[in-house]
């Protein structure tokens, strides 16, 4: 892309993300396109991870439910308050992060991936077995949340404009974090973290910042999916979901923003709509995947990219 | 002039191979140090040793009067140690600028400040500012390293092999370079170019089977019989 258009993006990216999810709520239910939006958060804290940092995990749903269920649980205890629910989900998506980050990031490769799995099977047996509970095991939590003050999030609109504000919130912090040094550091980490250690800088701390932030992030897209939801259930912590985010990281394009929600979004259009006209939707993104594998590396946003670079430059 | 790294006795192994027998090196402030050696002989294990990537069996190696020898390489890099490895390896999927950048954040320098650094060592750098590293030639990248290593004051530099593998040109550039940085900054250079070695070199220490076999001062460099004996 050039510089030009890259900064004309950088300027209405927001806008353009903002648009696009309000045509397709006008065109579909709010519900499930709140839904959209809540699975773009989590996409974008997977691919800090994943596409900025190069850690293939198979366990980041771990995080998605620990926000989950804190957020059923302390909106239980806290009187039904969403905001404080969603700063508990956060919190407490951190706090895993700090917990295991420091085991998880010393690791790469299958090892980083499968770690992740071990953590994430540990936690649905806590959520269905262990503290069944407080949980509620497999039959889950029901949760309400309460006004507060004008802001009700059970009202659709309001809930679907306050995820849609998260998202444009995740993206504007991800486009200024990816593109500052500790972004470009990352990345460097992601091409030879033995090079960056030679230029002076803490690789392990980098690394569980980056860890830590991803866990919070997803954390908080559980949460908010509760306050979507209602309840929570052992399916927001499944470990065999995880293949989800993983999919629409590689359809939008690994190490991008925009190819994160454009994964995203493409991953929850496909899933939704998809199933009403073929039976076993699975199968095609199996092939899907393995299309991309073959033709499409860089995924949609790579494609897009590569589609406009030489047209632009043609007519420069 | 005062020692600035003192290197005494150092044993170094990969696993039970062991690579480095009780070497011992000094550099002084801002002296331009060789070493010359065939390979295999234990050369690139030495700088690796120095720059914390090994940790000696034995020895102690004082840097600025600092113990730092097991240190990891942040903390000896953080100390004012640079290292320019030998496979010109520069972040390819990185700009030519985030390149500069991600050292310029780590030594502490402005981005404006440390691109006209990097471009008072090579002009045309700053042309390729927004071009993948990768894109580089391999002279461009020896220059772009060397740039990124010289940010931040650091007081050693630890170069591998420089000119291996480039054109007569670009190792013109790279001669260039290290004859600018002199008395700026200390240096060990790992060197086949007997040419460089004689033009640059304070000293030349030849190792020889993981072993220091001599040393020559400056007024010995001149002897091409006696460097070329050495390897």
């Amino acid at each position: 892309m050039s510089p030009a258009a890259a900064s004309w993006l950088r300027r209405f990216d927001l806008p353009i993300i903002a648009g696009l999810f309000l045509l397709l709520a006008w065109a579909f239910s709010l519900h499930r396109v709140t839904d959209f939006v809540i699975f773009c958060i989590f996409v974008l804290s997977y691919d800090l991870l994943y596409g900025y940092m190069g850690r293939l995990s198979f366990g980041h749903m771990l995080y998605l439910g620990t926000g989950a269920y804190a957020a059923a649980l302390s909106g239980g205890w806290l009187g039904g308050n969403p905001l404080l629910a969603l700063a508990a989900a956060a919190a407490a998506g951190a706090l895993v992060g700090l917990l295991l980050g420091p085991i998880t990031v010393r690791t790469t490769g299958a090892c980083f991936a499968l770690i992740n799995l071990a953590f994430n099977q540990v936690g649905h047996f806590i959520a269905l077995i262990a503290l069944a509970r407080w949980t509620g095991g497999e039959d889950g939590l029901s949760v309400t949340f309460r006004p507060v003050g004008p802001l009700d999030l059970g009202d659709r609109r309001t809930l679907f404009a306050f995820a849609l504000a998260a998202l444009l919130g995740a993206v504007w912090l991800m486009r200024r974090l990816t593109g500052s040094p500790f972004g470009i550091l990352l990345r460097s980490i992601q091409q030879n973290e033995t090079r960056v250690r030679f230029l002076g800088y803490d690789v392990f701390r980098a690394k569980l910042q980056a860890f830590v932030l991803s866990t919070s992030l997803a954390a908080f897209a559980g949460g908010l999916a509760i306050v979507n939801y209602s309840y929570v259930t052992p399916s927001f912590i499944d470990p065999t979901r995880n293949v989800e985010v993983v999919f629409a990281t590689l359809i939008g394009g690994a190490g991008s923003v925009y190819g994160a929600v454009s994964g995203g979004l493409a991953y929850m259009l496909i899933s939704n709509f998809l199933p009403s006209y073929i039976q076993r939707w699975e199968m095609f993104l199996g092939f899907a995947l393995l299309f991309l594998v073959f033709r499409f590396r860089a995924g949609l946003w790579g494609f897009l990219l590569r589609w406009l670079g030489p047209r632009r430059t043609e007519q420069a | 002039m005062n020692a600035l790294l003192e290197v005494d006795g150092i044993d170094v192994a990969y696993g039970r191979a062991r690579v480095l027998h009780g070497v011992s090196l000094g550099v002084d402030t801002g002296e331009r140090v060789f070493v010359v050696g065939r390979n295999g002989a234990g050369k690139t294990t030495l700088l690796k040793t120095i720059a914390g990537f090994l940790r000696p069996l034995a020895g102690s190696i004082r840097f600025d009067g600092h113990e730092i020898s097991g240190r990891p390489p942040e903390e000896v890099a953080r100390e004012g140690v640079r290292y320019v490895f030998q496979d010109k390896r520069v972040f390819t999927k990185l700009t030519v600028k985030e390149n500069i950048e991600i050292a310029a954040h780590g030594a502490g320098v402005k981005l404006a400040v440390a691109i006209d650094r990097v471009a008072e060592l090579h002009p045309p750098m700053t042309r390729f500012l927004d071009r993948m590293a990768g894109t580089l030639s391999g002279g461009q990248r020896q220059l772009l390293l060397l740039g990124r290593a010289l940010l931040g004051e650091p007081r050693l530099l630890l170069v591998d092999e420089p000119t291996e593998g480039l054109s007569a040109g670009a190792i013109e550039e790279v001669f260039e370079v290290l004859e600018r940085s002199k008395g700026r900054v200390a240096m060990i250079i790992v060197e086949q170019n007997l040419g460089v070695v004689r033009q640059l070199a304070h000293r030349v220490y030849a190792v020889k089977e993981g072993r220091i076999r001599s040393e020559l001062r400056p007024a010995e460099l001149r002897d091409q019989a006696a460097l070329e004996h050495l390897l």
